[in-house]
């Protein structure tokens, strides 16, 4: 079994549950690891100097020690001053750590998808709701794509030709769009998507249910606990 | 693996409270057993009464063995004045430390997404009723100053809003005897943003 050392990686935490007394589990997305689980031991005690440190959202500088699964945290230092998230921006903010956690394989090392999480929480921090929803649409699409599972959005797959902006689209998740005039899709969320750029409400409603219809595939029915959360949350906070 | 005879099989469950290992267990089981035995009786009939009394108060959702618990049935207490925590202990933290003279609200938890926790689990509907009501005028917000305590505020104070009900959340900052230099970053950082003008 290979023992690891890491000195002061640069991650973030996914998510932490308390461990006996006084210890906390966390998931952390390190820059060169990947995602790693570390325990962090006696963080929870009255004098603490850790506990308001080991916070998600915040880019920390971790060393951890250990030799199984499990590595020891040794130590913990805050990178930059933590983002602040409220409301919506804060709900998506676990939503795509949700992702990482299920799309991610631990120790399986994505220094670009790191550069993505650190942007997309960098625009969630400071963007208006159409700004966030396209910063998610973009986190997905990266995502997907660095795992190895890239959609195709430049062709119809049928006919080989490029993508008509007049034209309505029906998408095979594995092969790409194809012409159907009854599809969700249009030609310019299509092209958008490929472009990474530009966008309006149309686009990124048709792009939303594009992404959610691709998520579910590569979750394998596994159910996002961050999207059911936050339907319960617009629910309630929009209808008087 | 449960140990052989019942002497065993109480120190074995008296593992299950916190900061008890075997050790310390051994240690309670024989005292209860060779010097105490009165107590012993005693501690297991007021167990079995608690376990068997003790509910949620209807209105705040604390521990009681009443419907209504001391608190929610004291009249001197403020009706306008509501503080939400996250657990039965933070009432007793709070009602200990500070000269606090309203009510409480007790979410038993906290929103967590990744945990699928969302309002519907804390049964934050009863919360909704009492501000539906009218009589609460301030709501005060004493989750735990963790990400999701902060979430759990945050969706609340949204509430409070919905409701016309003002909300506010407890200070964040430098402990009382706090020595800057001993003082995290991330604490610092939160105190500097909150500070207040001197009066």
């Amino acid at each position: 079994m290979i023992c690891d050392a890491v000195y002061e990686q640069a991650g973030f935490i996914l998510k932490q549950r308390q461990y006996r007394e006084t210890s906390l589990i966390i998931d952390v997305f390190t820059q060169d690891f990947g995602r790693v689980t570390l325990l962090a031991k006696g963080v929870r005690k009255a004098k603490s100097k850790s506990a308001a440190l080991l916070q998600p959202f915040t880019a920390l500088a971790v060393s951890y020690v250990g030799c199984g699964e499990l590595k020891i945290l040794t130590h913990v230092d805050v990178l930059h001053a933590a983002l602040e998230l409220n409301g919506l921006a804060l709900y998506c903010g676990f939503y795509i750590s949700e992702l990482i956690l299920c799309l991610l394989h631990q120790y399986d090392p994505h220094p670009d998808v790191f550069n993505d999480y650190n942007c997309c929480l960098s625009t969630l921090a400071s963007a208006t709701a159409l700004e966030i929803e396209w910063a998610l649409r973009l986190f997905e699409i990266n995502l997907i794509e660095k795992i190895g599972y890239g959609l195709q959005l430049e062709y119809d797959f049928m006919t080989g030709l490029p993508i008509d902006a007049a034209k309505n689209y029906a998408f095979n998740i594995e092969k790409g769009p194809y012409e159907d005039a009854l599809g969700y899709l249009s030609g310019v969320t299509l092209q958008v998507l490929h472009a990474k750029t530009l966008y309006d409400a149309k686009v990124l409603s048709e792009a939303k249910l594009l992404m959610r219809r691709v998520i579910d595939v590569y979750l394998q029915g596994r159910p996002l606990k961050s999207r059911q959360v936050m339907n319960q949350i617009i629910k309630r906070t929009h209808n008087v | 693996m449960l140990k052989k005879g019942l002497l065993g099989q109480v120190i074995q469950h008296l593992c299950c409270l916190p900061g008890v290992g075997p050790k310390t267990a051994q240690r309670m089981a024989f005292q209860l057993l060779q010097r105490n035995r009165d107590n012993a009786k005693a501690l297991a009939e007021i167990l079995l009464k608690a376990l068997a009394e003790i509910g949620h108060c209807q209105q705040c959702r604390t521990l009681t063995e009443q419907t209504l618990c001391e608190i929610c049935a004291d009249p001197a207490r403020e009706l306008a004045l509501l503080c939400v925590v996250e657990s039965p202990a933070d009432v007793w933290t709070v009602e200990q430390a500070t000269v606090f003279k309203g009510r409480y609200f007790v979410l038993h938890g906290h929103l967590s997404p990744l945990d699928g926790i969302g309002p519907d689990e804390l049964g934050l509907d009863a919360l909704e009723q009492i501000l539906a009501k009218g009589e609460v005028k301030e709501l005060i917000l004493a989750t735990n100053s963790t990400l999701e305590g902060n979430a759990t505020a945050y969706f609340i104070g949204e509430l409070a809003v919905k409701h016309k009900v003002q909300a506010s959340r407890l200070a964040s900052g430098v402990p009382m005897g706090g020595e800057l230099e001993f003082i995290d970053r991330v604490t610092l950082l939160h105190a500097f943003k909150g500070r207040r003008n001197i009066e």
